[in-house]
């Protein structure tokens, strides 16, 4: 047998028992990979069955829903390979879906070795998403803009920049606690909140709703939402209600942060 | 009128903004930008028609998604990386707010009519995605079986999804 490391390119493994598992996993990985950064339960699923059919399993059957992949992909001489991945923390990004998705097609149309696709995913893993400052220019983009939108004036507008800023710094800082995420979304909204309602009472920004609702756009789960009934009405019921009765309860959570501070101050 | 032409231009700067916190930093952003704006414009059309939100949210979802399967295939990109940014000025994010405010204030009646409203307009958007992507796969198992239209016919087959 020639040594394996040493070639670029995938061949059929003679020991399914002991490649098989390491192919498999590399293909967790990549499904892993995607379903952390906001890909659709759908695409995870199918990517992972095209890559095990690239790299010769006979049959695979994968179940994914927001929170875990299962996937049991058959060898042609009978051996059965399970493995399963646990999600627990997600992050939206999608240009590093579109990475890994252009990897995947890549690698469906010339398999590599699996020390080929470890080295890539380590690559997209390590690639550095946009900068702290960035964020922060986006969160006072965002709010200002879809103040403005949801018929704020411009005013408003101003007033949401900042308490945008106020939010993303609230966010950093909490994330930093690791607490947990709903405690940390009620926590951020009622700063948030107390912000707006102190710049209103400074005379910057008169509709107080419509900068909140800037900023809302920027934690609650609309996006969450929406996705959840799509990925009802497409038929995976399970990752659509639990999207969905994720997406409802930081509603709430926003919810009652905000409410702390209109019972507090009375206004709103 | 002017309030709308600017109500546009502020959907269009939010979904750059989301966009650029999603990791989409390339030349896609002028595609998303345009995408976005044109949805928004097909919503205030309908609206402006007389047919209302649900319809106007409707038309404006499917119009996006339609776009975004077209130029996912043009720019080689998974969909949902073009759908989710242009989808943007459509969330109700305004209607959420209130039924929550709502809530906090006690008013029950407002609260539930506001609830209902958030669940319209979110199965509306989501109607219109929906009804694109089937198009779209419907599209594709028919050219695949479409003999000599389609290469990789049927080593994909149907079961790819």
């Amino acid at each position: 047998m020639m040594k394996e490391t040493d070639q670029k390119t995938w061949e059929e493994p003679m020991d399914w028992e002991r490649d098989g598992s390491r192919y498999l996993s590399s293909i967790m990985d990549i499904g892993e990979l995607l379903l952390v950064h906001g890909a659709e339960v759908n695409r995870v699923e199918d990517t992972i069955s095209r890559l095990c059919g690239a790299y010769g399993f006979v049959r695979s059957d994968v179940f994914t829903i927001t929170s875990s992949i299962v996937a049991s992909a058959m060898a042609p001489d009978g051996t059965t390979i399970t493995q399963t991945r646990r999600i627990k923390d997600r992050d939206t990004d999608l240009g590093k879906v579109e990475l890994v998705n252009g990897l995947s097609r890549r690698i469906c149309e010339n398999p590599v070795s699996a020390e080929m696709i470890q080295e890539e995913i380590r690559a997209i893993r390590d690639m550095k998403s946009i900068s702290e400052g960035m964020k922060l220019g986006m969160y006072m983009l965002i709010s200002s803009s879809l103040s403005v939108f949801f018929g704020g004036s411009w005013l408003d507008g101003l007033a949401a920049a900042v308490s945008g800023m106020v939010l993303y710094g609230m966010l950093r800082q909490s994330a930093a606690m690791k607490l947990n995420g709903i405690v940390q979304t009620m926590m951020c909204s009622a700063v948030t909140a107390l912000a707006v309602s102190l710049l209103v009472r400074l005379g910057i920004g008169t509709h107080p709703d419509k900068i909140m609702i800037g900023n809302i756009m920027l934690v609650i789960p609309g996006i969450q939402l929406t996705n959840s009934l799509r990925d009802m009405i497409n038929g995976d019921m399970i990752s659509g209600l639990l999207n969905m009765s994720e997406a409802l309860l930081k509603a709430v959570s926003v919810a009652m942060g905000f409410a702390v501070i209109l019972l507090v101050g009375g206004g709103g | 009128m002017s309030f709308y032409v600017i109500q546009t231009i502020m959907g269009i700067l939010g979904s750059i903004g989301f966009s650029i916190l999603f990791g989409v930093t390339d030349r896609k952003l002028l595609w998303i930008s345009l995408g976005s704006g044109a949805g928004w414009v097909v919503y205030l059309v309908c609206v402006a028609g007389g047919y209302g939100m649900f319809v106007g949210l409707f038309a404006a979802s499917l119009f996006v998604a339609v776009v975004s399967e077209v130029l996912a295939r043009i720019l080689k990109t998974p969909v949902i990386l073009m759908l989710v940014p242009m989808l943007i000025p459509e969330i109700p994010g305004g209607d959420l707010y209130y039924t929550m405010y709502y809530l906090v204030q006690r008013q029950y009646v407002e609260f539930g009519n506001s609830s209902n409203q958030v669940l319209v307009e979110a199965g509306a958007i989501a109607l219109g995605i929906i009804l694109a992507s089937y198009v779209a796969k419907f599209i594709r198992s028919f050219r695949l079986h479409m003999p000599g239209m389609f290469q990789r016919g049927k080593k994909e087959g149907i079961a790819g999804n």
